[in-house]
């Protein structure tokens, strides 16, 4: 008597999960081209740091006029586009992460208007070529949730940084190093894997 | 008046306006080509750096190991001097600087001719020079203001890489390495005004549209 | 069907995901689907609010919750091998939330400065999506690792709806910013004690901290300089402290707490050290918010600069002004000095700029022990019988911390009596079972003195004298009353008839006839505190150190009126001043003499002497008005002095504001005789024989003492006489001793005392 509802779901589902897969790809894609600007916004930190320790009047550059002030500035400039390129990814990580939102939530709805013909021992019921409905929308609630937290994290990273904090800008790469979470990367990886039979047995 | 105006469509051109749309073009290509050696040179003294760097990382400890034994100076001693990759490197280096005194002394013979250029107007049509500019707006003195203001910018740049050349080996502080490293990179005297200087220049020249 | 669950740890994958693991039956029961809300009650209150999810094993006895969203008590820890009923899950309904009114909680001050409301509102709004929240709930965000720890649920949809889910259309304001140590800090404090009878004081410090700290732009916008200090004097135990606790709590301000003692190091410098230190952390926590550096005792950190003391206590005193003066007032930091010693702080100190205000929070009058006393026993269970007006009255000279004390000793009494008297007497301990009666604080009022008395000069320990235990003397008997006891019963009538109590009274009359029995007595009866001098504890080898002693005892007089400072044998105490006659005047005595007339009516008392205004302006009841009366009445020292030679006396203490009421107290006549004899003999076994009326008549001339000795002597003669087994006294015994007994007073003794103030008396 549930089958129409399960069978509508497992539809929705298996186009969330497509869609999911799809989007991974694009993160990472995005996340890869990060990785060197936020390399070089450390090299520049450092760059600019080391200009601030040395004296350049006791130097061999001594001579050249206004170059502290001039490479400086040429530094700071650099940082901040790098920054500005940066900031374009972390809208890209923005647009995937809406869309897994606007995925995700479309699956709940449909679940919670039909919840009335799902019973829940049909979501717990589980099959050789199916994950039960329940374990599903978990996987699906908890990739909606890492894609959230890490876009605002790494969005709020890139809010704190400022040309004029050296301190945090050096400290960039290993925060954003530190922000990437594995684990949720392999559940989204394993939930994907797991649903891979569901996917194709459309 | 369509003498002023013209030129520029007219295609074939003679005489001064000739050579100083010549000259711009040539301002152009020898910029790029400078740049190419600039990025050229700059992985050049980051392998020096990198080189010098690991190296008195590694000689620290050595030096802490063998602190009183006989063989500690003369090992210390090779680490400085018997180094053919380091060598190599610096010589590397000292080409690309040489190439960019090459386009310098290009630079430089530009600006003299069109101060010679300038000269002969003054002769032609007196102290005020011409009573109306070859192509679009600028007296014929401004393209020896802005080709003489890029000169002394290269110029600068050149003597600073020319420093950088000859102690980014010889530099043991870290700190140092760095500036010379992103002095090099970053060509500090090239500013923003540099690179309008001569999109300007090339826009009165009618090279790129306006 | 209640089932008993075992609350597991959840697993690491869950955290943060708000999940609420259960088993599917109990989902079913509940009505819940996938993802529904459901809120987890434990016992003592402490709720979570959580969605619900099947476990993946499907088992049933387990719940495992998340505690993302979950009311403030609860501790995380507080989840652990927890048992907990089926009945303490409830299927919540969430609507979508269109408002939420949050307090964002920020791990760092810096944060706090740097970012504006609305980008906090924006990070926490984004934080919140997804997630349900209950009102008043904290919801614990520190996983996503941004800098908002977590964030507290004031109200959902206006107060209108409980609990509901977040949306991104949800409007979320945050109402304000917080740190996450302050709002621990709060947390903490939680409780606070309440203050009886320091409205006055309170208010006005709280007036003095709310405008420059809770009113900082307008404040400037007037141009004035907020005052930056205030000095609490008061004595010990009066509750400075507790008020400066108190006061910060209710403005909402930071207190950093410097003590005085904690403060001073051995080290050179250390001291100066450790104030800069205290200093900056009170101007690190002024950045957040307002903030109060209250200095304990500080006249121990900062004592009277001179020669004499030791260099480092100058640096420190020093660096304390400096400190001070470097204070913007627009920080909304406020320091408050509090002291017992006033007169021992630097005056650099005590000027505007440093410390603008002195404030004196003095002994509690009758009214205020009144206040104090209710907010002491506010949790205490009273029996009806207790009357606190009554308590108060009886306890002059307590402070407040003597007051909790009291109740705590009452109440202890109470329990030790309710313990041991439920063997004896089940009946009576039924009806009041650990209620504390009058009784109670009565015992407990024994055991606990007033701190202001203690260590004092003239503390006298005394057992009470009832007015009936003196023989006869009924004229003098009424004189004492009125002056004592009067004004303490019926201060409508004193007010009414413009009277003011008497200031002093001097009890002459023969030695022996009862003038220090009939003081004790009217201290007694009329619940004063009592101070006795004698000569032996006002001397001292020390020049200047009577007069001293003497000046401290009127002091602690004054603290701790009404009070009755009793000074016996006063001629040997002040003597006359020398005009040729006055032989035994010293120098010494002289001096004393002159303290005693400054005291009896010098221009005024010290500032930091003063107790509460009375002005308090609230609804009087009738008992109101008569405790107002009754202070108003019984502001002064009395002084009672007693002497037998009153000729001695200077005559500037006998003259009328001094010595109000001269009292002659004249030996016993016949029926005072016969009743003093009455007394002394009640326990004594007289033969049918003896005769009272006749010894009385035989003992013209005997003072009070004499009538004493002679019983006692009559009943040792019978002792002597018929062996210790003897069972009665007779007449014989009395008149043997009679025979060799010479009265102490002499006709002519007496004639000379009578003829005395003959002028002024009768």
């Amino acid at each position: 008597m549930s089958q129409p509802a399960v069978l509508k779901l497992h539809q929705e589902l298996r186009k969330c999960f497509q869609n999911i897969k799809e989007n991974q790809t694009v993160w990472r894609g995005v996340l890869d081209e990060c990785s060197s600007l936020v390399s070089s916004l450390g090299n520049l930190a450092e760059q600019l740091r080391a200009l601030k320790r040395t004296e350049i009047e006791k130097t061999p550059l001594g001579t050249f006029p206004n170059l502290p002030e001039l490479l400086q500035y040429k530094l700071l400039n650099a940082i901040d586009t790098v920054l500005n390129q940066l900031r374009e990814k972390v809208n890209a990580f923005g647009s995937v992460r809406d869309s897994v939102i606007k995925h995700v939530c479309a699956v709940f709805k449909m679940y919670e208007q039909n919840s009335d013909s799902l019973p829940i021992s049909t979501c717990v019921a589980r099959c050789a070529l199916s994950p039960s409905i329940s374990d599903m929308l978990e996987w699906l609630q908890d990739t909606e949730r890492y894609y959230r937290i890490q876009y605002m994290q790494r969005k709020n990273l890139l809010q704190i940084l400022k040309p004029d904090d050296l301190t945090l800008l050096e400290s960039a790469p290993k925060r954003w190093l530190s922000l990437a979470s594995p684990d949720g990367e392999e559940r989204i990886s394993d939930a994907l894997c797991q649903v891979s039979f569901f996917l194709e047995s459309d | 008046m369509d003498e002023a105006t013209s030129p520029a469509r007219k295609g074939n051109l003679t005489g001064s306006a000739r050579k100083l749309k010549d000259n711009a073009a040539d301002w152009h290509n020898l910029i790029l080509k400078w740049e190419r050696l600039s990025d050229e040179g700059s992985t050049i003294a980051t392998k020096i750096v990198n080189f010098r760097l690991s190296k008195e990382s590694v000689k620290d400890p050595e030096v802490i190991m063998e602190g009183n034994s006989l063989s500690g100076a003369p090992a210390e001693k090779s680490a400085y001097e018997s180094n053919p990759e380091l060598e190599e490197e610096c010589i590397k280096l000292q080409n690309v600087v040489e190439r960019m005194a090459h386009i310098l002394s290009k630079m430089e013979k530009m600006v003299s001719a069109e101060r010679g250029i300038c000269k002969l107007e003054a002769f032609q049509y007196g102290e005020k020079g011409r009573p109306t500019p070859l192509f679009q707006t600028w007296s014929t003195q401004q393209f020896v203001e802005v080709s003489s203001k890029l000169y002394e910018v290269y110029k600068q740049e050149l003597a600073l890489k020319r420093t950088i050349l000859r102690e980014v080996a010889h530099t043991a502080n870290p700190d140092l390495c760095m500036v010379y490293l992103s002095c090099w990179l970053h060509q500090p005297y090239i500013q923003d005004n540099t690179k309008i200087l001569l999109e300007s220049l090339l826009m009165e020249t009618g090279h790129k549209a306006v | 069907m209640v089932l008993d669950l075992v609350v597991v740890p959840p697993e690491t994958s869950d955290l943060g995901s708000q999940r609420c693991r259960l088993g599917l039956v109990l989902m079913e029961d509940l009505g819940l689907r996938l993802g529904s809300p459901v809120l987890v009650t434990l016992q003592g209150g402490a709720s979570c609010l959580c969605t619900a999810w099947p476990r993946p094993d499907l088992a049933e006895a387990y719940l495992q919750v998340d505690p993302t969203c979950s009311s403030a008590q609860l501790r995380p820890d507080a989840l652990r091998g927890l048992r907990l009923g089926s009945e303490g899950l409830r299927a919540l309904n969430c609507p979508r939330v269109k408002r939420l009114r949050v307090t964002a909680l920020v791990r760092s001050g810096e944060f706090k400065r740097r970012t504006s409301a609305q980008e906090v509102g924006a990070l926490a709004a984004e934080l919140l999506t997804g997630l349900y929240v209950h009102e008043k709930h904290l919801v614990d965000i520190s996983h996503a690792g941004t800098p908002i720890h977590s964030l507290q649920v004031d109200t959902v949809n206006s107060g209108s709806h409980k609990a509901g889910r977040v949306t991104p259309e949800t409007r979320v304001d945050v109402v304000s910013v917080r740190t996450l140590e302050t709002y621990q800090r709060w947390e903490r404090k939680g409780s606070s004690v309440p203050l009886g009878g320091l409205e006055e004081v309170y208010v006005t410090l709280k007036e003095m901290l709310t405008l420059p700290l809770r009113y900082p732009i307008s404040t400037r916008r007037v141009g004035v300089t907020a005052g930056r200090g205030a000095l609490l004097v008061g004595p010990p135990g009066v509750g400075k402290t507790q008020l400066v606790r108190s006061v910060a709590q209710d403005v909402q301000a930071a207190l950093v707490t410097v003590s005085g003692p904690v403060v001073v190091g051995s080290r050179p410098g250390e001291s100066e050290e450790n104030l800069r230190a205290a200093f900056t952390r009170a101007s690190e926590a002024a950045r957040e918010e307002p903030c109060v550096l209250f200095i304990d005792e500080i006249d121990a950190l900062c004592p009277k600069r001179s020669s004499s003391t030791g260099t480092p206590e100058n640096r420190l005193v020093a660096q304390l002004l400096t400190l001070m003066d470097g204070v913007g007032s627009d920080e909304g930091f406020v320091i408050i000095g509090a002291t017992n010693r006033p007169d021992a702080l630097d005056p650099a100190l005590r000027r505007p700029g440093r410390f603008d205000r002195e404030i004196v929070v003095g002994v509690p009058t009758l009214q205020q022990r009144y206040q104090v006393l209710q907010c002491v026993c506010r949790s205490v269970p009273l029996s009806p019988n207790v009357d606190l007006y009554s308590i108060a009255e009886k306890t002059s000279g307590y402070v407040g911390a003597d007051l909790s004390a009291l109740s705590r000793e009452a109440v202890l009494h109470a329990i030790l009596h309710s313990t041991q008297g439920g063997a004896g007497d089940s009946g009576q301990s039924e009806v009041e079972e650990g209620d504390v009666r009058m009784e109670h604080f009565v015992k407990a009022m024994r055991m606990i003195a007033p701190s202001c008395l203690r260590s004092s000069v003239g503390v006298a320990e005394f057992t009470p004298v009832n007015w009936e235990r003196i023989g006869g003397l009924e004229e003098v008997k009424l004189k004492l009353r009125q002056s004592v006891e009067w004004p303490m019963k019926f201060p409508e009538a004193f007010v009414r008839l413009g009277v003011c109590r008497a200031r002093g009274v001097l009890l002459y009359g023969p030695p022996g006839c009862a003038k220090t029995t009939l003081v004790k007595a009217a201290a007694s009866s009329s619940h004063c505190s009592f101070l006795c001098v004698s000569g032996a504890e006002l001397y001292s080898p020390y020049v200047g150190d009577s007069e001293k002693a003497l000046a401290q005892l009127f002091q602690q007089a004054r603290a701790c009126s009404p009070s009755i400072v009793f000074l016996d044998e006063i001629d040997s105490l002040v003597g006359c001043r020398g005009d040729g006659g006055g032989c035994r005047g010293s120098s010494v005595q002289a001096q004393v003499l002159s303290v005693l007339l400054n005291e009896l009516d010098g221009v005024g008392f010290k500032t930091t002497e003063r107790r509460g205004t009375g002005l308090s302006e609230r609804q009087e009841t009738r008992r109101d008005q008569r405790m107002q009366l009754q202070e108003v009445c019984n502001q002064d020292v009395m002084i009672v002095a007693a002497t037998n030679r009153p000729d001695m006396l200077d005559s500037a203490l006998l003259r009328p504001g001094r010595f109000d009421h001269i009292i002659y107290v004249p030996p016993p006549d016949l029926q005072a005789r016969l009743a003093i004899l009455k007394l002394h003999t009640e326990k004594m076994p007289l033969n049918s024989n003896v005769c009272l009326e006749d010894l009385a008549t035989r003992t013209n001339l005997f003072s009070g003492a004499d009538l004493e000795n002679l019983c006692k002597e009559a009943a040792l003669l019978a002792l002597h006489e018929e062996g210790m087994s003897v069972s009665t006294v007779q007449q014989k015994h009395f008149q043997k001793v009679l025979q060799h007994f010479q009265p102490s007073i002499s006709s002519q003794q007496l004639l000379q005392l009578q003829q005395l103030f003959k002028h002024n008396y009768n």
